[in-house]
């Protein structure tokens, strides 16, 4: 499996740069196997539970694309941080063309 | 049995509560636990973390430590809290009568921590994605569709119904039947398994409540062997077979009392939690109009459907309270905590907690943050079953809806009647009356989209 570089901004700023992140994988298992702090993943990737949000980098926005109907209604259970680039992390397969890819953690809604 | 005996407000009004010093309050009065509120405040303005004696338990009751809590299952563990709560006094001896009545006892593996927890979780978590009931939509929605009309014919000439008993449990039932496989079943029973089981952790039983409950998990436990020794000769595209041929990551397989105790838990946990939602529903429409009609202007609206959802549950949360254990000394909410102590998580009381939701008595689809309420914890034990409750809720508003109109209480409001338990919150019986909408809504409409799929 080959492997692509993915930067996580986490919530106060700091940046995550995971080197070895493999494609196929989801975003979600990718932060949470390297704890990335704001990513918890609570229903395993099951688009369930809106704790794997983050907002894809403006540059990145064409390649990632969209969340699907399903990701969009469980987007809107944290419609206080949601932004028009929200997405939930475990709902994107990492793929070739995502190598240097840029995503924030957002804030939990609380 | 004596965990649903009723209880009304008699003399529990707010006022009188308010009156009250803590210390001479407790949970484990029938009064407080069906009209909560006025408690839960209580708690979180005086002694957020409170020990309540007579349960001889912490009470947990602000939104903040709730969410410490839960997000820290290391020093909080679900296994110690569930077990040192389950049966609680009688444990032994229902052991006993499981071992030579049940089939055998068969401890609760999803109720475990890491890295057990993990490996169970794993496993359930694809079974329950928000994508794969997504596609039960359809049959959830006939289901739900039929017992709407049949409820809606049998009140149709003024005739009282029971939104509980006559609707919410046998829907649950259903879709729960559906989703695991089991195609013939009695649904009386199911409801009476549910109620034993619930009666574990309710804190409520005496010891011959306890014996009858036990017999009747032994029943349970006897029908859900059945179900998977039939798949384990036969296997069938079902949830029992999956779980009874189920691979964990490290390519092991389960063993039969782990499925035994997680069909259990799939029949139990999502039966009693989802029908006191939609008994819950019924509630609000019957006593907020407002939001019956706000809900019939909306109802083609899927965001409008799934915010309402939401604040439903924030609102009207059907679990109260479940335990945890102190793994060692700490501290929450600056109260010092012993290791062991017992813990009792107040999700009702979070989602009422005014510096986290605004107006928190509102019923108000519009609030920003409403999808944070806890109704279904947070956590790695975040409930499982979370969108298929979701769906089912969803579903059922809407055919309600579309459906049946002036839906109305048919004895006052202070006269319901709630289940006597510390784990939940449910209305046990609700009269109610209600009108059929002429040419339904959805009759015509939108409903043959959702429905046409399905031929049966
Ligand atoms: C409105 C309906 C429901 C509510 C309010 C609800 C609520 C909850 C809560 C509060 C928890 C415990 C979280 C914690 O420990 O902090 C939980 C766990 C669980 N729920 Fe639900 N639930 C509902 C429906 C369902 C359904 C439909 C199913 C399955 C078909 C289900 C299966 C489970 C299971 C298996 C667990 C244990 C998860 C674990 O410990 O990892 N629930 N639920
Ligand atoms: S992990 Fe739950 S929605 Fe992504």
């Amino acid at each position: 499996m080959s492997e692509i570089t993915i930067t996580f901004v986490e919530i106060g700023g700091t940046e995550k740069v995971i080197t070895d992140a493999g494609v196929g994988e989801n975003i979600m298992q990718v932060a949470t196997a390297n704890e990335v702090a704001g990513i918890l993943g609570e229903c395993g990737g099951g688009c369930a539970c809106g704790t794997c949000h983050i907002y894809v980098d403006p540059d990145w926005e064409s390649v990632v694309g969209g969340p699907n109907d399903v990701e969009d209604m469980t987007l809107d259970m944290v419609f206080e941080t949601r932004k028009p680039n929200s997405r939930l992390c475990c709902q994107i397969e990492l793929a070739e063309n995502m190598d240097g890819l840029r995503v924030t953690v957002a804030p939990e809604s609380l | 049995m004596s965990s649903s005996e009723n209880t009304t407000q008699g003399s529990g009004c707010p006022a009188h509560l308010e009156a009250m010093a803590l210390g001479d309050m407790s949970l484990t009065d029938p009064v407080i636990q069906a009209h909560p509120q006025a408690f839960y405040t209580k708690l979180r303005n005086e002694d957020p973390v409170h020990y309540d004696e007579k349960l001889g338990m912490w009470l947990v009751s602000r939104y903040d430590d709730i969410v410490t809590l839960l997000r820290d299952p290391k020093t909080f563990s679900d296994k110690q809290g569930y077990e040192a709560q389950y049966a609680s006094g009688f444990f032994e001896e229902f052991k006993q009568i499981l071992i030579e009545q049940g089939g055998g006892f068969f401890p609760d593996v999803i109720k475990s921590d890491p890295p057990e927890h993990t490996r169970i979780r794993k496993l359930m978590d694809g079974a329950f994605s928000a994508h794969r009931v997504k596609t039960l939509e359809p049959v959830i929605t006939r289901i739900i569709a039929d017992l709407v009309d049949q409820m809606a014919d049998k009140a149709d000439h003024g005739t009282v119904i029971d939104g509980v008993k006559d609707f919410a449990i046998p829907l649950t039932i259903a879709v729960i039947c559906e989703q695991l496989g089991i195609n013939q079943y009695d649904g009386n029973k199911i409801s009476e398994w549910s109620e034993a089981i619930t009666a574990q952790i309710g804190r409520m039983q005496n010891r011959e409540d306890m014996v009858k409950n036990a017999l009747k998990v032994c029943e349970l436990q006897n029908f859900i062997i059945q179900q998977m020794r039939d798949r384990e000769a036969e296997p069938k595209e079902d949830m029992i077979s999956d779980l009874v041929h189920a691979r964990t990551e490290d390519g092991g397989k389960l063993e039969f009392g782990e499925a035994v105790s997680l069909v259990r838990a799939l029949i139990i946990a999502g039966n009693d939690t989802t029908a006191t939602a939609i008994g819950n529903l019924l509630f609000i429409l019957a006593t907020q109009p407002q939001v019956a009609h706000q809900l019939y202007d909306n109802v083609e609206d899927e965001r409008f459907l799934t915010r309402f959802v939401e604040e439903l549950l924030r609102f009207a949360p059907p679990v109260r309270g479940l335990a945890k254990m102190a793994t060692c000394d700490t501290e929450l909410g600056s109260v010092k905590l012993p290791k062991g102590a017992h813990m009792l998580v107040l999700y009702g009381s979070g989602n009422d907690d005014e510096s986290h939701f605004n107006c928190p008595r509102t019923f108000d689809v519009s609030r920003g943050n409403t999808g944070t309420h806890v109704a279904f914890g947070v956590g790695i034990h975040r409930c499982i079953g979370a969108s298929l409750a979701r769906m089912e809720i969803k579903v059922a508003a809407r055919e309600l809806i579309k459906r049946v109109s002036d839906i109305t209480l048919a004895i006052p409001a202070e006269d319901v009647t709630y289940q006597k338990t510390v784990a939940t919150h449910s209305i046990s019986s609700l009269p109610i009356t209600l009108k059929k909408r002429p040419a339904a809504k959805g009759a015509a409409g939108r409903i043959d989209a959702t429905s046409a799929p399905v031929v049966s």
